[in-house]
């Protein structure tokens, strides 16, 4: 034994100081190592993602979403959205904003080598493609705790916390709009909480396209506190609301709005022309289409 | 659970009792916690919303002056009042206002106020109303009872 006892004291110490230091933190020495991501790495993914761009969607001609035929439906609102596949040039920065917005996290790069991404926009040809929120969806049938489930104003809305990653939902739907958190993201440096306002989302949760679902919780707590709530039988209609892939768009080739409503965009710009949708989800009513050529 | 007899420190270790400043005095709760009215977050009071009632004596009790100078002298110490909710939670106190529920139906009265909620917060408590029947036993609208309607 090289080391006087004076010297033992001193490492022993050393080393429950080191413990008392790391073995507090929230933040694992593996994270701590990686760091956070910035937003280059972002953007790099995105642009790889788009490379790794799939095969375009046989698309269907579609009659122009209606009313919900759910239970406790809303009369007045259906919120979606209409792709303009003349305008859209598959630039990506929907996908980049959609990302930014929601906290998405990025791939390990043996996933991202083989085209898997957590985004929840996808290129598909050079159309982007995500969850359609369909009024019959096939994923909220199977989910067996409830977490996949429909609000009546039109969203398939994912709940984080009641999902117990069976990945029922993600089997079911026939064009792949979930995606599924094998990876602890935030343990392995893979996420950035860009958006304070959303929560990240823990491994083993099935996440998809909100369809903004934030903003307009946002805007409708706004609405029931002014002024006019009680004094008019004015109801909430989401005016004004723009998911963040259409705010994104440079061509406006994205159009959120509400299909219920005459004075919504959505409404207005797909007045004459003719919708599309994946040929898969052609029967399940979706709330987001495509639109190509005139009537 | 009987009444403490020194108020409990509140969360920011001040010694402020509610059971003072409350219905005895006439006071709303929106006069310090501004928000509760009509945004999200009801907002904790600033040195400026003491200052709005303690500039001058306010009881005959000694030691009342030197509480006032030296609350006057004291700087501007901000809350580090962290958000009680989960992440994934949304609840705006204004929208619930407009609806009529009072403040005291869920942060109790008087003394109950010092502590956080007066009684723990879960899910159930928010239930009650949102899902049971006691929205019709004090006459407030049907609330929301779909997930996506406070969850994100």
């Amino acid at each position: 034994m090289g080391m006087d006892r004076r010297e033992f004291i001193k490492s022993c110490s050393l080393v429950a100081m080191m413990g008392l230091l790391f073995g507090c933190r929230k933040v694992s020495l593996d994270a701590l190592a990686a760091g956070e991501p910035g937003l280059a790495q972002f953007e790099e993914e995105v642009k790889l993602a788009i490379s790794h761009a799939k095969r375009q969607f046989d698309l269907v001609k579609v009659a122009r979403p209606g009313l919900l035929e759910i239970p406790g439906a809303s009369s007045v609102n259906r919120f979606g959205m209409a792709i303009d596949l003349d305008l859209c040039d598959g630039c990506g920065k929907c996908i980049l904003a959609c990302n930014v917005e929601n906290n998405v996290p990025l791939v390990p790069a043996e996933d991202a080598a083989r085209g898997r991404f957590m985004h929840w926009i996808d290129m598909h040809g050079s159309a982007p493609f995500m969850c359609a929120h369909c009024g019959k969806a096939p994923c909220e049938r199977v989910c067996p705790t409830g977490a996949a489930n429909h609000t009546p104003d039109g969203l398939s809305a994912m709940m984080y916390k009641r999902c117990t990653g069976s990945r029922f939902c993600g089997a079911n739907c026939p064009v792949q709009a979930r995606k599924f958190n094998f990876n602890d993201a935030r343990k392995l440096g893979l996420a950035h909480q860009f958006n304070k306002n959303i929560p990240l989302r823990d491994k083993g949760v099935m996440e998809k396209c909100s369809l903004c679902l934030h903003r307009l919780q946002d805007d409708r707590l706004k609405f029931k506190t002014s002024l006019t709530v009680g004094a008019t039988a004015e109801e909430w209609r989401g005016r004004g609301v723009k998911t963040a892939c259409s705010e994104s768009c440079p061509k406006n080739a994205i159009i959120f709005g509400n299909w219920l409503d005459d004075e919504s965009p959505l409404v207005q710009r797909t007045k004459n022309r003719v919708l599309y949708a994946p040929r898969e989800l052609a029967n399940l009513d979706p709330s987001v289409v495509f639109m190509r050529g005139r009537r | 659970m009987g009444e403490p007899r020194v108020p409990e420190y509140g969360a920011g270790t001040i010694p402020f009792d509610h059971a003072l400043h409350g219905d005895s005095i006439g006071l709303d709760c929106a006069a310090c916690h501004t928000g509760s009215r009509a945004s999200a977050n009801a907002f904790m009071p600033s040195k400026a919303d003491c200052m709005d009632c303690h500039r001058l004596p306010l009881t005959e009790k000694p030691g009342i002056e030197t509480l006032d100078s030296l609350l006057a002298k004291a700087d501007e110490r901000p809350w580090s009042h962290g958000r009680h909710l989960p992440e994934h939670v949304v609840f705006h106190h204004g929208v619930h206002a407009s609806a009529g529920v009072a403040c005291a139906d869920c942060h109790g009265t008087g003394y109950m106020q010092n502590r956080y909620g007066g009684e723990k917060f879960d899910m159930q408590t928010c239930l009650k109303c949102h899902r049971g029947e006691t929205f019709r036993e004090k006459g407030f609208k049907p609330a929301a009872s779909y997930c996506a309607a406070c969850h994100r």
